[in-house]
Parts: C-alpha cells; sequence; structure tokens
C-alpha cells in the first residue's frame, strides 16, 4: 500500500474567506492524501500545536486577509521553539511581491488563487516525501 | 530544430484558426442554441410579464426614465488602516468623481471585537477600516457632508447595529438630523452564516438586530435603506445565477416576514429594502438575471406580502462586479474582465454599482488601481451610449428566454427552500451551506479540467509576473499596534461612569426582550464612547451568547 501523504490545513487569524481553502481540502482528500482541516480562527498556537498532535507531513495555510507575512513569521518562529520541522505551504490572496519575501522566512511553496490543482498537489506530495525522508 | 519548431506553431496556428467554440451553455450551465427566435419568447405576454420601464412587474427596469432620470451612483468600496486612512482615501475618490461612498470594516469590526483585543492586533485594518469606537466614526467621515452625500456600510454583522448607533451619535453631534442621513447598511446578518463569520452572529440574535434597524430607519430615518439581501457574497461563494436569484430572495423574504412578526406594516418598510448583486462573467446570462429577479420579487412582494405601495414590489438593486472572477495571474486582464461585468449591470439597470480594482485578487486596491474602476463606469456612463435607453436588451428573442429560464429555475429552488420552512430553517439544517460548499468544488472542477476557460489562467498562460501593475497597498509596519494602542487611550480618557452607566442601561434593554429595539440604548453607549466590542459584547451576553466572540475576553462587571 502506498502512503498517503498527510496534511494539515487552516486557516489562521480572524479572515472569514474559506471557499478557497474547502475546496482545496477536497481536492487533496480526492487525490489521495489524508487532510485534516482545522477551520476558520485559528490561531497560531493552535495551528503549531495541532500539526504536532496530528502528525502531519505538510502544514498549509489559507490566507485572504492580507496577514499573510506577519502570520507565518509567527508560525513558523513557534515551530522552531516546539522544534517542529515540518514543510509549510501558504496559498490565497496576495501580491507576487510578497513570493519571495514568504519563501525567504521559509515558507516553501506559495499557491496564489488561480494554481492549477495539478500544481499544488504535486509540491505537496514531494514535501510530504522529504518530510517522511527526514524523520 | 529551427524546422520543427516552425512545423509546430503551423499545427498550432491552423488549430487556432478552426478552432470550434467548446462550451455552448452558459456560465451556469444552461444550454444554448446557436440563434434564438420569436418562437422561443412565443408564451411572453407584454403587458403581464414585462410591460415597460417602471410598470409592474418591472422584469424591464424599476423606473421609466431610468439613467435619464439619475445615473446610477458610482461607488468604490473602500476602507484600510485607521478612520483617518479611510477618510483620506474617501476625499480622494470625491476628487475623482464618485458619486456616493461605500465603506467596509475590517474583521474585528465583522466580528464585533475592538482593536486592542489579543486576537485583533496582527488583523487591525487589514480588509476593511479599523472602527472601535464613536471617535473613529467621527475621524471617518471628518470633512465630508453626510448630510448630502450617500453613504453604504458594507458591513452585515451584529456591527451593523452598531455602526448605525454610532453614525446616528456622529451625525448628531455635528447637529444633522438622522431624517437626512441618505444611505445604505446591508444589514443582512443572516447570510454571515455562510462568510465565515458565523459565530460572531448568531442566526437568531442577528435577526432580531436587523429588524430593530429596520423598525429604528422606518420612524426615524426615512431616507435611509435599511438592508441590501447580499446576493453576491452567496455568488461569490460559488452558487450560479439561478442560484443566486433563489437564495438571495428568499433571504430578502425572511427579512420581511420577520419584520411583519414585530407588527410593522409591509408598506412601511420595503419600499427602503434593496439588493447587493453579482455580476459575473457572462454578459446575457447576468442581464437576464436581474431581470428575472425583479420579475419575481414584484410578484412575490404583491401576492405573499400583500404588498400595494409600488416601491415596495420593486427590486432596486446595487451591483459589484464580480471579485471571484478576477485572477492573480496577467492581473490587467482583470479590469476587461469588470469593464463588460459593469457594463452588463448598466445594461441590466442596477442602482449602484462598485467596479472591482483589477488588484482585487492580489490585495487592496492603490489609487491607481481604484481610478481605473471608477474611469470604468464613467467611460460606460458617459462614452458608450448604454445608459441612454431604459432596458435595451428588452425583446431580445435570446435575453427573453435566458430571464424566463432562470426565473423558472430559480422558482424551483425558492420552493425547495419553502418546503423546508424557509430560508431561516434551511440555514439553520446546514442545507444552505452544503448547497454554497458542492457548487464550489462544481466550479473548481470545471476550471481544473478545462471545461471553463480562464484567460492568463488555465489557457494563454506565461510566466508569472514578479511585479503587480501600478504597484500594492502595503500596510505600514505597526499598524496594527498603533489601532490598538488608541483604543487604550480612549478607554482611559473617557468618563467611566458615564459608560458603565450607559452599558448598564443597554443590558437591560436587551433583557427586555426580542421587541424591545436596542438602537436608542446603543445611541446612548455610542455617545459614551462605549466601544464596538463593549457595547456588542454587552447584548450578546444578555442573549446568552459570549460576551467575546473569540472567547478570550471575560465580560466586565456590569
Amino acid at each position: 500500500m502506498t502512503h498517503k501523504p498527510k496534511i494539515l490545513l487552516a486557516k489562521v487569524g480572524l479572515d472569514g474567506h474559506d471557499r478557497g481553502v474547502k475546496v482545496v481540502a477536497k481536492l487533496l482528500h480526492t487525490a489521495g492524501m489524508e487532510v485534516v482541516y482545522l477551520g476558520i480562527h485559528q490561531t497560531s498556537e493552535a495551528i503549531v500545536e495541532a500539526a504536532i498532535q496530528e502528525d502531519v507531513e505538510v502544514v498549509g495555510l489559507s490566507s485572504l486577509g492580507g496577514a499573510h507575512l506577519r502570520y507565518a513569521e509567527k508560525i513558523l518562529g513557534l515551530m522552531r521553539e516546539r522544534g517542529l520541522d515540518v514543510p509549510v505551504v501558504l496559498g490565497g490572496t496576495l501580491p507576487v511581491e510578497d513570493i519571495p519575501r514568504l519563501e525567504a522566512i521559509g515558507i516553501r511553496a506559495v499557491f496564489p488563487a488561480g494554481t492549477p490543482a495539478a500544481e499544488f498537489e504535486d509540491k505537496i506530495r514531494q514535501l510530504a516525501a522529504s518530510s517522511r525522508e527526514r524523520v | 530544430m529551427a524546422s520543427n519548431q516552425r512545423s509546430e506553431q503551423g499545427d498550432e496556428l491552423l488549430r487556432a484558426y478552426f478552432e470550434k467554440l467548446e462550451r455552448p451553455s452558459t456560465w451556469s450551465g444552461l444550454p444554448t442554441k446557436p440563434f434564438y427566435s420569436p418562437a422561443d419568447a412565443s408564451d411572453l405576454d407584454y403587458r403581464r410579464d414585462l410591460n415597460d420601464p417602471g410598470e409592474f412587474p418591472y422584469a424591464r427596469g424599476v423606473h421609466a426614465d431610468m439613467y435619464r432620470g439619475r445615473l446610477w451612483t458610482r461607488r468604490e468600496v473602500c476602507g484600510f488602516g485607521s478612520a483617518r486612512d479611510t477618510n483620506q482615501r474617501l476625499r480622494f475618490q470625491i476628487s475623482q468623481g464618485v458619486s456616493g461612498l461605500s465603506i467596509i470594516d475590517d474583521n474585528n469590526g465583522s466580528l464585533t471585537i475592538d482593536a486592542d483585543h489579543p486576537m485583533a492586533t496582527l488583523e487591525a485594518g487589514l480588509q476593511g477600516v479599523s472602527v472601535s469606537s464613536l471617535r473613529d466614526m467621527e475621524d471617518l467621515f471628518e470633512g465630508i457632508p453626510i448630510d448630502k452625500v450617500s453613504v453604504s456600510f458594507d458591513i452585515s454583522g451584529l456591527d451593523c447595529i452598531a455602526w448605525m448607533a454610532m453614525y446616528v451619535a456622529a451625525a448628531e453631534k455635528r447637529g444633522i438630523d438622522p431624517a437626512a442621513l441618505r444611505g445604505t447598511v446591508q444589514n443582512d446578518t443572516l447570510h454571515f452564516q455562510f462568510c465565515g463569520y458565523g459565530n460572531s452572529c448568531p442566526v437568531d440574535l442577528g435577526l432580531k438586530s436587523s429588524v430593530d434597524i429596520i423598525e429604528f430607519c422606518a420612524r426615524r430615518m426615512p431616507r435611509w435603506y435599511t438592508g441590501n439581501a447580499n446576493l453576491y457574497d452567496m455568488r461569490e461563494n460559488g452558487l450560479d445565477a439561478p442560484q443566486e436569484v433563489a437564495f438571495g430572495l428568499s433571504l430578502a423574504s425572511a427579512y420581511i416576514g420577520k419584520a411583519i412578526d414585530r407588527g410593522l406594516n409591509v408598506d412601511d418598510i420595503a419600499p427602503r429594502r434593496a439588493f447587493y448583486c453579482s455580476c459575473h462573467i457572462d454578459f446575457f446570462e447576468e442581464i437576464a438575471k436581474l431581470r428575472s429577479a425583479r420579475r419575481i420579487w414584484a410578484r412575490l412582494m404583491r401576492d405573499r406580502f400583500g404588498a400595494k405601495d409600488p416601491r415596495s414590489l420593486q427590486f432596486r438593486f446595487g451591483v459589484h462586479t464580480a471579485g471571484v472572477s478576477l485572477y492573480p495571474s496577467q492581473p490587467l486582464n482583470n479590469a476587461i474582465r469588470v469593464a463588460y461585468e459593469a457594463l452588463a449591470a448598466v445594461l441590466a439597470g442596477a442602482q449602484s454599482i462598485h467596479t472591482c480594482s483589477y488588484d482585487e485578487p492580489i490585495g487592496l486596491p492603490t489609487e491607481t488601481s481604484q481610478t481605473l474602476a471608477i474611469r470604468t463606469q464613467q467611460i460606460i456612463a458617459y462614452e458608450t451610449g448604454a445608459a441612454g435607453v431604459a432596458d435595451p436588451l428588452g425583446g431580445s428573442w435570446y435575453i427573453e428566454s435566458l430571464t424566463n429560464q432562470i426565473e423558472g429555475k430559480a422558482q424551483e429552488i425558492m420552493a425547495e427552500i419553502e418546503l423546508q420552512g424557509g430560508m431561516v430553517a434551511a440555514i439553520k439544517s446546514g442545507w444552505v451551506l452544503r448547497e454554497i460548499e458542492s457548487a464550489a468544488l462544481r466550479r473548481q472542477n470545471e476550471i481544473e479540467n478545462g471545461e471553463k476557460i480562464v484567460v492568463g489562467t488555465n489557457a494563454f498562460q506565461t510566466e508569472r509576473e514578479t511585479q503587480t501593475p501600478g504597484g500594492i497597498h502595503e500596510s505600514p509596519a505597526g499598524q496594527g499596534e498603533a489601532l490598538a494602542a488608541s483604543v487604550r487611550e480612549l478607554r482611559r480618557g473617557r468618563d467611566q461612569g458615564q459608560v458603565a452607566e450607559a452599558l448598564q442601561r443597554l443590558h437591560a434593554q436587551a433583557l427586555g426582550g426580542e421587541r424591545v429595539n436596542l438602537l436608542p440604548a446603543l445611541i446612548e453607549a455610542a455617545r459614551a464612547y462605549a466601544t464596538l466590542g463593549e457595547m456588542m459584547g454587552t447584548v450578546r451576553i444578555a442573549y446568552g451568547q459570549p460576551y467575546d466572540p473569540m472567547g478570550v475576553l471575560a465580560p466586565p462587571r456590569l
């Protein structure tokens, strides 16, 4: 039996735009992944805690409210503090100018709205595999 | 190699030359024929089903003279940073020729928490303007003649009633009679259940606050529109055109029914109700959709609610061009999409239009992108000639046939909703959310499998840009901290006794039952500079809800 990549999806902060993340959750599930979707209004702390508890291989954040850089920084910092080394990806509404900034602070892949499902599925599969190898 | 490339290019050119239309149906999947003829609209009776613009059932528009009587209101949703930041942008918009203002609050506002809430700082002023008290409301409208300009609050949760209280208090401080205020509050608390803010706005309390606004305005603010059923947000979440009409009209009926239960007369309230619609990318379908909505609403108001005043029967609507039809890749393409959508809105007879900026799927608009959005409306209004004649597509066999089809489908869905006990019951049971979620997945799959072409996204792609044309809106570092500090400073500087007294009175009123209108007590509290979070938290605990919708703050002792 092939391994099912396991990803945690969450909306961090107070942004309520959740159409995208719910569709992504369903697409990843259909593509054969194990998806844990935490829902809206998650704190950074709750996301990191859930990633540890659920032992996921990738963390996926959805942001359409403009706070992506601030929350990404906070979550990656908390993960370092807790010794959690799992790749984090981020999708949603954001300017292309922020993609290198997000990558510079350690976000492994950024998927702006409109990214084809095949592209993010491949990338997440790859990251999950690299995550497993390190363990 | 070079000759290989040439032959590949040749094949591509041939394919392009002979390319056929792949999807002969509308955006919503309604099948279309190669052409339409009188037979496709033969069962239409002109007087009964269409009639002249301004005549029942208003299929062709709510005014006989349409834009010759008054152009549509040109407004651009606006809100970011502090009230002062947004005030500056509103003044800029006025200088660029908008004819009305439209304001949106940030996530904190939608959830009715203040900028100094522990979870609020990172978000303050990001997705809209940060307003935590009357002081912010005063700053927001400083120097703007609110007794003359029409102001729309693009706000829908429990923040609506608090904003109304703060706006009335701000007007009265300036010596303006609330009766002179002209504008709209969206006030569609029900639709918050499927827009990601449901927890902060429980169905029953939300409805109660919506009806409080309707009742208060019927008595005190005759020029104010007391609510827009928000069809737009539901459409953005994935619904198709017939569903947008059906869900929207069912929502609107729920408020009318609830207001009548409160003892209000339908003709005292319905003339000040309106609709907030999407205008998506399928040009003819959107025009037909809006025409069908007008016809259904007129008949529904007459037959179900017994409305007599012609204004009660009229489906008046603002349009927000479809944000979800816009994509971040090749951003300037969005300006073209918006122009078609806005043109459709005008041909459909919209009363008010917000055109999205081309950077809508990227971030908050810049002055550059927002100016282009305003210019788009102005070009339609002044150059294209599209505004000169009411319902110019009326009588087109295709448009009439499509209007009938959408009307039929929408009515089937509305009957299904009624069978479930109406929209409130369908929301509470989770049915509405399930319909929305499955529609969203369907839409995505149509794009993933190429059934729907999105230029620059799943076809005609180019390498991803590294810069947004026109630049991006950047929120200054430390914005949230500054906004939080400003609320803390307000708390220190106000008369605490007066605040506590006003909140106690509000609490007592809120315990008085659903029929006790909370606006007078809220206006008092706003005047004492009680904050948004304090006011709505006080109301929430009286209704058995947590003081803080985020579950962090403990209620103050009252």
